[in-house]
């Protein structure tokens, strides 16, 4: 818009309110606060979207905020709010979604749905069924999913074909047998490679938990989880096993970024990371690389990840239905496709695969499918009261599970689950025969 | 009964154990070194991933600044350079003043429950910055400075390490001097102006150098208070476009960046090592 254009709306804008004496403003100002995705160059494609929306009608104006990592994001937002100026929408890590409800700090975005005449119902319907849970809460729509990924297994396949092995392995058993194969000791090379840093590994490990036909977590019942159950020992024992006694994981601490690194330079032929990854290894990894399903040992199963908008309480009502505008462009097809093509990230919205543009660009990568394909099979994430110091109590024994090969599984278990149990006391006594 | 002679005389031991020392200093001088020797070379070195060996410390024999200027191109460089700029000497300024009247205050008036209320004043530093986030923040959107440089700065104008640092000052300095000062007819700010302040130089230099150093390297509280693009400072800037949170990362990119975010700290280092060193030795803050 130029700027002569900019003062006669302004002026025109002016003028209508004094006719009127509505005593609206030129346009609402709200604040959208995001994370960094993947890697730095989506920040600055979101603040073009930003751009480009403020630009494209004069009703809202929205101030783009950059706000570090996704547990960064929810300090600032939860602090912001706290502090009396809520934003009005904030790509909040998906399962933040149930805590930031306890903490009754978050609007429906059902209500905004409602105010404009959209039917909530109607329209998550056309999202994927596996993104709608986390989005959830007792039947309410909370939250809008917007990048969604789950972890899936990137292989080199030119190490595949030095090694003899033509297909991805699907069961955990063919997955160390490969690992095995592809394990270069004197070249420093690994078999395989997963993120163990906090956050990802707490993902990870709920992944090969579900894999082995565990639930990992209630996902009713935010107060309950099953770290010290079977399903969750042989996912601990798994890495275990491969770290210490087949030598064909990394010992210790991994960090995701070391994963990706090693995975380019040739220095682990199979990697676990997230879907929202895949433009980045498109485009980085210098050889032909393959994308297949996380190998299962009972079913194929994984968690969904990525973040979600949400809306804080406080704000007005003008406010609300600039956010609820801006989180409808958001959530638009043309928006949600360009988002997904850009980043890798599987887009929310079904029907986003039928538009044309998205269908050329799956026919050219068709390994993008290969997320979309294991959506069939993907639960949601875990969300309990306090999330991350209960994910954290599962991280911290895995981690100890890596670095001391003399640590039992069935000790790191148990102290997991106690901890856990511990970090969830106050929500499970609240529960528990008392009339709150 | 004849001595035997040591293999070594004295003075050959002397030097062995000194020869030794020496090696063990540059050994931990080498290990301290190693991330910034690394993320030299890693901003350098032309391919983040490909066949080289990217964990090396060797320079490669091909020499690149396009990840320099992809970063510059990257983020608004002038802008986060300004506003940081902004935001350390703005904080400065008013520490400075704030430091010495204080300081001043706590060492020579006499006043009921002096010492009572500068040892509450020290309680600050037993806080952990993250606990007053809130209540900060609260306190700016009252005031209407949230989302503002000034906002960033304010919790910082009245430092507790600052004041004890100007009291200590103070009461090293010999009242005679101001006593001579008095009977030469100085009012109490001209005796601080031109005798207590001039003598307490390396205590006002000790504290600008830990203030300078801390708050163009702070991120958190920045993070926490500004939300427009146009006030961004280099910190959040860096981390917008250099952050992977799932597991991407271009090193290059990442090293350059950081190299040109602590520049001018480097370069003022290297123009003032002597008294950065002391003022860290003054201060007693690491």
């Amino acid at each position: 818009m130029s700027l002569m254009h900019k003062y006669l709306s302004l002026a025109g804008a002016a003028a209508m309110s004094v006719a009127v004496a509505t005593g609206a403003a030129a346009a609402t100002k709200i604040e959208f606060m995001f994370p960094a995705p993947v890697q730095g160059k989506l920040s600055r494609e979101m603040q073009q979207i930003v751009k480009e929306f403020n630009a494209s009608q004069d009703e809202v104006e929205v101030v783009g905020v950059f706000t570090g990592s996704y547990d960064e994001t929810k300090v600032k937002s939860q602090a912001a709010a706290e502090a009396g100026r809520p934003p009005a929408v904030v790509l909040m890590s998906a399962n933040f979604v149930t805590e930031l409800w306890m903490n009754d700090q978050i609007v429906p975005v059902a209500d905004y749905m409602e105010a404009a005449g959209v039917d909530p119902q109607a329209f998550i319907q056309e999202f994927w069924p596996a993104v709608r849970p986390n989005a959830t809460i007792n039947g309410r729509l909370y939250a809008v999913p917007f990048q969604n990924s789950t972890p899936i297994l990137y292989y080199n396949k030119d190490h595949f074909a030095a090694a003899g092995i033509d297909e991805a392995p699907e069961t955990w058993a063919e997955w160390v047998e490969a690992a095995k194969a592809l394990t270069l000791a004197e070249e420093e090379r690994w078999g395989l490679m997963m993120p163990s840093n906090y956050d990802y590994l707490g993902w990870i490990i709920q992944s090969l938990t579900m894999a082995n036909g565990g639930q990992f977590y209630n996902a009713e019942y935010p107060g309950e989880v099953y770290f010290d159950d079977p399903s969750t020992k042989g996912a601990l024992k798994l890495w275990r096993d491969m770290a210490h006694d087949h030598k064909i994981v990394p010992t210790g601490v991994t960090d995701s970024k070391q994963v990706s690194t090693a995975f380019f330079s040739g220095k682990a032929s199979m990697i676990v990371l997230s879907t929202g990854a895949l433009s980045f290894v498109r485009e980085n990894a210098p050889f032909d690389y393959g994308v297949a399903f996380i190998p299962r040992n009972v079913r194929n199963a994984v968690p969904i990840g990525g973040a979600s908008l949400v809306s804080f309480k406080g704000l007005d009502a003008e406010q609300q239905a600039a956010a609820w505008t801006f989180i409808q462009h958001l959530t638009s097809k043309e928006t949600l496709g360009r988002w997904s093509r850009f980043t890798g990230y599987f887009s929310p919205r079904m029907t986003v695969y039928e538009q044309p543009e998205m269908q050329e660009f799956t026919a050219n990568n068709p390994d993008a499918l290969r997320a979309v394909e294991q959506l069939r099979f993907a639960k949601p994430w875990q969300a309990t009261y306090n999330t991350v110091a209960v994910r954290k109590a599962i991280e911290d024994q895995m981690q100890a599970l890596l670095s001391d090969d003399k640590l039992s599984i069935e000790e790191a278990a148990n102290e997991a689950q106690q901890d856990a149990e511990e970090i969830m006391r106050p929500y499970v006594e609240r529960t528990s025969g008392r009339i709150m | 009964m004849k001595r035997t002679e040591p293999p070594w005389s004295a003075r050959q031991r002397r030097r062995l154990w000194s020869a030794l020392a020496l090696a063990l200093l540059c050994g931990l001088a080498y290990l301290w070194a190693t991330p910034f020797i690394w993320m030299t070379v890693a901003s350098f070195r032309p391919d983040s991933f490909g066949g080289l060996d990217m964990a090396s410390l060797w320079p490669d024999t091909d020499f690149t600044l396009d990840n320099f200027v992809l970063a510059w191109e990257s983020g608004d460089f002038p802008l986060w350079y300004a506003n940081s700029l902004i935001f350390v000497t703005g904080t400065l300024a008013v520490q400075l003043v704030t430091i010495s009247l204080a300081g001043y205050a706590f060492a020579r008036l006499r006043f009921p429950f002096r010492n009572t209320l500068f040892y509450l004043f020290l309680l600050q530093l037993m806080l952990v910055p993250p606990v007053l986030i809130v209540p900060n923040l609260t306190t700016l959107v009252r005031l209407g400075l949230y989302d503002t440089l000034v906002g960033v700065m304010a919790p910082y104008f009245a430092s507790a390490f600052g004041t004890f640092l100007m009291r200590q000052t103070f009461k090293t300095i010999p009242r005679e001097l101001e006593d001579a000062a008095v009977i030469d007819g100085c009012s109490w700010w001209q005796v601080l102006w031109y005798v207590l302040l001039p003598l307490s130089r390396p205590g006002l230099v000790a504290f600008s150098i830990v203030s300078v150093v801390f708050h163009w390297n702070e991120f958190l509280w920045p993070l926490m208070v500004l939300n427009s693009p146009d006030k961004q400072v280099l910190t959040i800037g860096l981390v917008s476009f250099a952050l992977g949170a799932e597991g991407a990362s271009e090193w290059g990119l990442i090293a350059a960046g950081t190299l040109l975010v602590m520049l001018p700290l480097l370069v003022a280092f290297l123009a003032f090592q002597r008294q950065f060193v002391n003022s860290f030795v003054f201060s007693g803050m690491k």
